[in-house]
Formats: C-alpha cells, sequence, structure tokens
C-alpha cells in the first residue's frame, strides 16, 4: 500500500536531483559534453545579472522573513483573547490564503501602476479620504528596482501572514495557563511574564515560522515574477535562464544554487533558535 | 488610577491595530472586486484619478467572459487538471496514510516525516528538471502533466491529512469487524471508509485548490502552447495590457471557489498549512 507514494513521490525525487545535478554539471564544449564540469558555475559568477539576482534574492530574504514573523505575531496577538466578533475577524485574517497568489499579484500589479494606480492617486492626495499630498508627482513602481520588490515583498507578506498567525496562535494557546497565574501570584507584572514566560514558550512557534518563511522567501517567484520583472531574484532568474536564453543547464546551475542557500540557511535558522531558546529560559 | 489607564491605553492600541489590520486584509480583495464591476469609463479615465467606487457599476465583463472561447477553454483545462490532480493524489496518498496510521513497524515515522517533507522542496528548483523529462515523455503542454505535477505538490499533504484522519478512527473498531468475518479488503471498505469520507473530501478539496491555484508548473508546461489554465492565462495577457476591469474579473471567477472551499474546510486547511512543520 505505500509502494505508489514511495515509488512516486521517492522516485520523482531522486530523479529531479540527478536531473538538475547532470544538468548544472555537464558542459557543451567544443570537443562534446563535459562531465562533471563547474563551468556554468564559474559562468555564472562572472555574470552580473547572477550576482545581482544573488543580492536582490539575500536582501529580499533577510528583510522578508522577519517582516513575516512580525506580521504573524501582529495578527495572533490581535485575535488570542476573547472578545465579540472574534470568530468574524480571525475568518477576516484568514481570507489572504483563500486568494491565489498569481490574483493578488494581479491587483498589486493594478493599484501600483503608473501613472495612474489607486496607489499614485492616493499618494498625491486625490481622495477626499486620504486628503494629504504627499507626493507631487507619481511614481513608477516597476520602474525602480527598489520600489518593484518592496511591492513584490508586500504581496508576498499579505498572502503568507494567516499561516504565520496560525502558527503563533497555536503555539500561544499550548502555553499553559497555570504557569501564567502561578507566576502572576508569585507577583510577576506583565512585562516580566511576557517576557520570561510567553516568549521562551513561543520560541518554538516563532522558529517554526522563520524556518517555513525564509524558504519560501527564498524560493519566491509568482510576485517577483509578475511585479518585478525587469529585477529578476533567484527564482525568476531560473526562469529568464530556461526560457529567455535558452539555456537549461545553466538555469539548473542557479536552482542548484538556490537549493543549498536555502538548506544552509535553514540550519542556520534553527541553530539559532536553538540557542535563542536556552538563552531565554536560562536568562 | 494609572492601572486603568494603561489598561484603557492597552484597549485603544489594540483596537487600532485591529482596525489597520483588518483594512489591510480587505482592501486588496475590495479593490479586486470593484475592478471587475467597473465600466469602461471608470477604467480608462483619461489621466483623472480612478474612482474609489465605479461610476456605473456592470457585469458586462463576466458576460464578456462567458462569451469568451479561450477563457472558458482555460477554465475547462483547470477544471480537468484539478480533478485529475485530485484523483490521482488520493490514489497515491490514502492508501499509503492508511498502511503509515495502521502498521506500526519500525521506522515508520522516519518515512512518514521524509514522504511529508517533500512538500519543503522547492518547487523553482524541480520545475526546469520535470520540464526538460516532461518534454521527453511527451507531457508538456498537456493536462495529464499540469496534473502529474500538481500531484506531486499534493500527495505530501494528502498523506498527511488522511493519516490524521485514520489516527482518529479505532483499530478496534476494523476487529470487532474481522472476528464478524470480514476481510481486510472488507472492513476496510465498509467500516473505514464511510468514517474516513468526510476527512478525505477536505483533502480532495486541498488537493482541488492548491491545482487550482498553482502557477509555477502549469506555467512552465503551457508557457508556448494552446492550453492554459486559469493561473496562467492571467498572466499570458497581461503582456497585451489589457484592461484593468478584465484582470480582475478573471481574477473574481478564480478567487471565488478558492474563498468558499477554504472557509468550508478551514480546520484541515490550518493542519494542511503546517503539515510537516509541528513535530
Amino acid at each position: 500500500m505505500l509502494a505508489p507514494a514511495v515509488i512516486y513521490l521517492g522516485g520523482f525525487l531522486v530523479i529531479i536531483l540527478v536531473k538538475v545535478s547532470v544538468l548544472a554539471l555537464s558542459y557543451q564544449g567544443a570537443s562534446g559534453v563535459v562531465f562533471p564540469s563547474a563551468q556554468h558555475f564559474m559562468g555564472l559568477s562572472e555574470n552580473p545579472e547572477f550576482r545581482e539576482a544573488l543580492t536582490r534574492t539575500m536582501w529580499f530574504t533577510l528583510v522578508g522573513t522577519p517582516v513575516e514573523l512580525v506580521a504573524g505575531l501582529v495578527l495572533a496577538f490581535l485575535v488570542v483573547g476573547d472578545f465579540k466578533g472574534r470568530g468574524l475577524v480571525r475568518s477576516v485574517f484568514i481570507l489572504p490564503l483563500a486568494i491565489p497568489a498569481i490574483v493578488t499579484a494581479i491587483i498589486l500589479y493594478i493599484v501600483f501602476d503608473f501613472p495612474g494606480g489607486h496607489v499614485n492617486d492616493l499618494l498625491r492626495g486625490c481622495h477626499a479620504v486620504f486628503p494629504f499630498r504627499l507626493i507631487s508627482t507619481p511614481i513608477n513602481w516597476r520602474g525602480s528596482g527598489f520600489f518593484a520588490l518592496m511591492v513584490a515583498m508586500f504581496g508576498k507578506v499579505w498572502r503568507d501572514m494567516p499561516i504565520s498567525m496560525l502558527i503563533i496562535l497555536a503555539g500561544l494557546q499550548a502555553i499553559d495557563k497555570e504557569q501564567i497565574e502561578a507566576a502572576r501570584t508569585l507577583g510577576a507584572n506583565a512585562g516580566q511574564i511576557f517576557l520570561r514566560i510567553t516568549l521562551p514558550l513561543l520560541v518554538p512557534a516563532m522558529s517554526t515560522v522563520l524556518v517555513l518563511r525564509s524558504i519560501e522567501m527564498w524560493k519566491e517567484f509568482i510576485f517577483p515574477f509578475i511585479l518585478a520583472g525587469s529585477y529578476p531574484l533567484l527564482a525568476t532568474l531560473i526562469e529568464r535562464a530556461y526560457h529567455e536564453w535558452r539555456n537549461p543547464n545553466e538555469a539548473c546551475a542557479i536552482a542548484l544554487v538556490l537549493l543549498v542557500l536555502i538548506m544552509g540557511s535553514t540550519g542556520v535558522v534553527l541553530y539559532v533558535s536553538r540557542r535563542l531558546k536556552k538563552w531565554l529560559v536560562a536568562a | 488610577m494609572t492601572l486603568r489607564i494603561r489598561v484603557r491605553a492597552g484597549r485603544i492600541l489594540w483596537f487600532s491595530g485591529l482596525v489597520v489590520m483588518v483594512l489591510i486584509v480587505i482592501a486588496p480583495v475590495f479593490v479586486m472586486f470593484k475592478y471587475a464591476i467597473s465600466d469602461r469609463a471608470s477604467v480608462v479615465t483619461g489621466g483623472m484619478p480612478i474612482p474609489l467606487w465605479p461610476f456605473h457599476p456592470t457585469l458586462e465583463q463576466f458576460r464578456g467572459l462567458a462569451g469568451t472561447e479561450q477563457f472558458l477553454a482555460a477554465a475547462v483545462t483547470s477544471l480537468q487538471a484539478a480533478l485529475l490532480s485530485v484523483t490521482l493524489s488520493l490514489a497515491i496518498g490514502t492508501p499509503a496514510a492508511y498502511a503509515l496510521s495502521r502498521y506500526r513497524f519500525p521506522g515508520v515515522m522516519v518515512l512518514a516525516t521524509a514522504l511529508i517533507s517533500i512538500r519543503l522542496f522547492p518547487d523553482v528548483v524541480a520545475v526546469v528538471p520535470v520540464v526538460e523529462i516532461f518534454t521527453r515523455l511527451a507531457l508538456v503542454n498537456r493536462v495529464l502533466g499540469v496534473a502529474l505535477a500538481h500531484s506531486l505538490l499534493a500527495a505530501p499533504y494528502v498523506i498527511f491529512i488522511a493519516m490524521g484522519v485514520f489516527d482518529t478512527i479505532p483499530i478496534e473498531l476494523e476487529e470487532q469487524a474481522r472476528i464478524l468475518g470480514a476481510g481486510p479488503v472488507r472492513s476496510f471498505v465498509r467500516i473505514v471508509l464511510p468514517v474516513a469520507l468526510p476527512g478525505l473530501a477536505a483533502a480532495a478539496i486541498y488537493v482541488f485548490l492548491l491545482s487550482w491555484d498553482e502557477f509555477i508548473f502549469s506555467y512552465f508546461l503551457l508557457a508556448f502552447g494552446e492550453q492554459s489554465t486559469l493561473p496562467v492565462i492571467l498572466q499570458k495577457i497581461l503582456s497585451w495590457t489589457p484592461q484593468h476591469n478584465l484582470l480582475a474579473a478573471i481574477s473574481v471567477v478564480l478567487s471565488v471557489p478558492v474563498v468558499a472551499f477554504t472557509f468550508l474546510v478551514q480546520r484541515y486547511m490550518q493542519t494542511g498549512a503546517m503539515a510537516g512543520a509541528v513535530k
């Protein structure tokens, strides 16, 4: 009964790993195909497009992952208590998960249009609801690497907030109420309770969020593809290498670089959060 | 006194946070619906600011879509791919989940974790080798190819959700059926399956939505062909700079089933979203 799943999933995984490595490591030289060859990696390391994409991806991940965590924390702390209409608010906060990523990207494409999108109109004070003239000329969002990637990051964070919220919420609800009561009886104030009990006990949930979100940030494709087409990240550079450069070998080399980065950063996040928990418990 | 002020300030902070976050979540969804029911004059304004509410709300975009062959074909392709993905991934995942849940052989948890963790493998890394292999197998530009790729993404979720479902069904139920003379197949079909059905239905819906939403594999497999799924057609028409109300209308059609089903199976979606993350 296990066989179909093991063969399908395991088989595909092995084939993908072999294929991606073989393609990345074989080089079509003048005298036939050379394997193994680091030629594609050497070529990429001198390719400015690849270097820029690598830098952008690192910034995208380094900034985006903490933002995802903060967004999840904010949403979770907003709905963890009891209040009238909590169920409804929670459902609203789940909503982004139910909007397909490509749709979110398209909406942001429309809203951040140049020169006449809603955001430009609002910032120029064209609407009565927000009568402040913050900018005098519209911003060309997709024409600037910084703005384009910020918009892409906003989309990514917006769409993934609910998952982070649910994980943090599960972590918060798993905290033993009696422990907090005991601390309060012993005279701890709200700040101490948060720092000494809630935060350390929340570290596993937060590290789960960080691991999952950092993987997602490294490999993000849809939002930068739609919203920052001229400023590729590694994931969108794979698409460009495959479709525009017509070079599957280089596409696979980029993919391998991305895979190694993801595994490395996941290891670092896990290690740091383990140390952090020890430190918080000991302090 | 100071305590009361502090509690009050906390309430105000909490409430304004709530309002801001609700607005951030609602705004893009509102904009999508607003554009989808906008008339031409509310979208093509000739330099004037685009109104926050259309001058003449209209359903003409949806009527137009209903008569556009290319759109209907994409909707049919999306449906076919999603249904085929559901069939494939349930056929692969359910038996495996049952075995992992019922037979506690050594290393079973390692195997279960390994199978479920495959979902963490980055899709953009997998997509080029998959397309290269599928090109050789003539699976590119075909619904079957898309469904095979989607099943690859979905099967780990099915295993995770179905394992949880089977774990809740007491093994005594089956043992009693066996004592009464039912064979293993009969006891599975007559006893386990009916009890497991709601949970498995949730898994099916989850897979359907995953396939319906999926962009990366669909795009790489269908980018240069005649066929498109709905997410792919949305990207393809972006290059002809279409009117924004058309884009929004397609977006609404794409989103409505997902929103409806998500709230139907919210509980399972949550576990699915966290599958393999929490030990």
